[in-house]
């Protein structure tokens, strides 16, 4: 039993959580597009947006630089490649970070009415904001020169989805059943 | 079909947080607009020890890439009729990227903001309307690209923080310019 019950809850209450979900999944449609334009939907992609920029190699540098010229074709010129930077990732971090945990706790609030057993309940929540937690910490290690973990963070932004769906879907559930009530939350 | 929708997005959005960079003129574009040319080259310089200790010298720079590209523009007797480069600064709100042409004086003969991010644009842009980016034009390397701030004391804040990135980008093209690139080179 949660501390309340969001079936028995009053008709303004499941207003607003519905209403609230449907909105943050609104935004979220829009975060897919940024990220599908200004990152990528791959692990290489992902990679190549946070790893650091190679370093120079001075102990296999030659003494002497050395040029090639070729024809270029102005269609093909590359524009500015797309990377976030230490200090962006900082900045990103602090107010992403601080989001996510105002979001897991709104979901929190609707999750403890939703009438699930308790371990379920705890699960869902400690993936609410663990998945959070993992998206950046994945894009840390990428900056960290470990690419390999774009998995964890692109792997996190599922797992957000699917908390995001199953908080979605039995707060829908919970909208029609049992009548509005009062006296009750 | 809407919720799988939603799914994908919220999956897929969560995922990364770049902040968007704005193009404020490709690349293709300033280069047609600033070198006119009959053909193109891209040259691509690896720098050298010799070169890299040069240029840490003159600005106490160190670039990210050891390879530093050029585009220049020739005219139909093989003469170059300019040279572009683009200098990318990072700032804590995302990167900004300067493009440079050089002429065949080896002078600055463009200084444009090709790219910002969301956040630094309308900066970069009351930065740009000063007009302090026409006290690029000229310069060669060892000119000071700071002096082109002295006209922008109505500037502040970050608007002012902007040009003085643009002045390093524009203060690391010059000497990039002037260390690496050789009209000779193959």
């Amino acid at each position: 039993m949660g501390l309340y019950s969001l079936r028995h809850a009053n008709r303004s209450v499941k207003l607003g959580a519905l209403l609230f979900l449907l909105l943050l999944g609104y935004a979220y449609i829009f975060a897919f597009l940024m990220v599908k334009t200004w990152s990528g939907l791959t692990p290489e992609r992902v990679a190549a947006t946070y790893l650091p920029s190679p370093s120079m190699d001075e102990m296999h540098m030659a003494t002497k630089s050395h040029a090639t010229t070729q024809p270029l074709d102005l269609g093909q010129v590359p524009e500015m490649k797309h990377t976030v930077d230490t200090n962006t990732l900082i900045q990103d971090s602090h107010i992403h970070i601080m989001i996510y945990a105002i979001i897991s706790a709104l979901l929190t609030l609707i999750i403890l009415g939703l009438d699930w057993p308790a371990w379920w309940r705890d699960t869902v929540i400690v993936a609410s904001f663990g998945f959070g937690a993992l998206d950046f910490a994945g894009q840390w290690l990428i900056k960290f020169g470990v690419s390999g973990f774009a998995w964890l963070t692109i792997a996190s932004g599922w797992g957000m989805c699917l908390v995001y769906l199953i908080v979605l879907y039995s707060t829908i559930r919970a909208m029609p059943s049992g009548s509005s009530n009062r006296s009750t939350l | 079909m809407t919720l799988l929708s939603i799914a994908l997005a919220a999956a897929l959005g969560a995922s990364a947080h770049p902040s968007p960079k704005v193009v404020l003129i490709k690349h293709a574009d300033f280069i047609r607009q600033t070198i006119p040319a009959k053909g193109y080259f891209v040259r691509t310089v690896t720098i050298g020890k010799d070169d890299l200790a040069a240029i840490r010298k003159a600005s106490g720079y160190t670039p990210d890439d050891p390879d530093v590209q050029f585009f220049l523009g020739q005219d139909g007797d093989g003469k170059t009729t300019g040279v572009a480069l683009f200098q990318q600064v990072d700032t804590p709100h995302g990167p900004i990227e300067v493009g440079l042409t050089f002429g065949p004086n080896g002078a600055i003969a463009s200084a444009v903001v090709t790219t910002a991010t969301v956040e630094t644009k309308p900066w970069v842009q009351e930065a740009i309307a000063s007009g302090f980016m026409k006290g690029f034009v000229g310069m060669r390397q060892g000119d000071e690209a700071s002096k082109a701030l002295g006209g922008t004391q109505r500037l502040s804040g970050m608007p002012q923080y902007m040009a003085e990135l643009i002045a390093t980008a524009v203060g690391r093209g010059l000497v990039l310019y002037g260390t690496l690139y050789k009209e000779s080179a193959a």
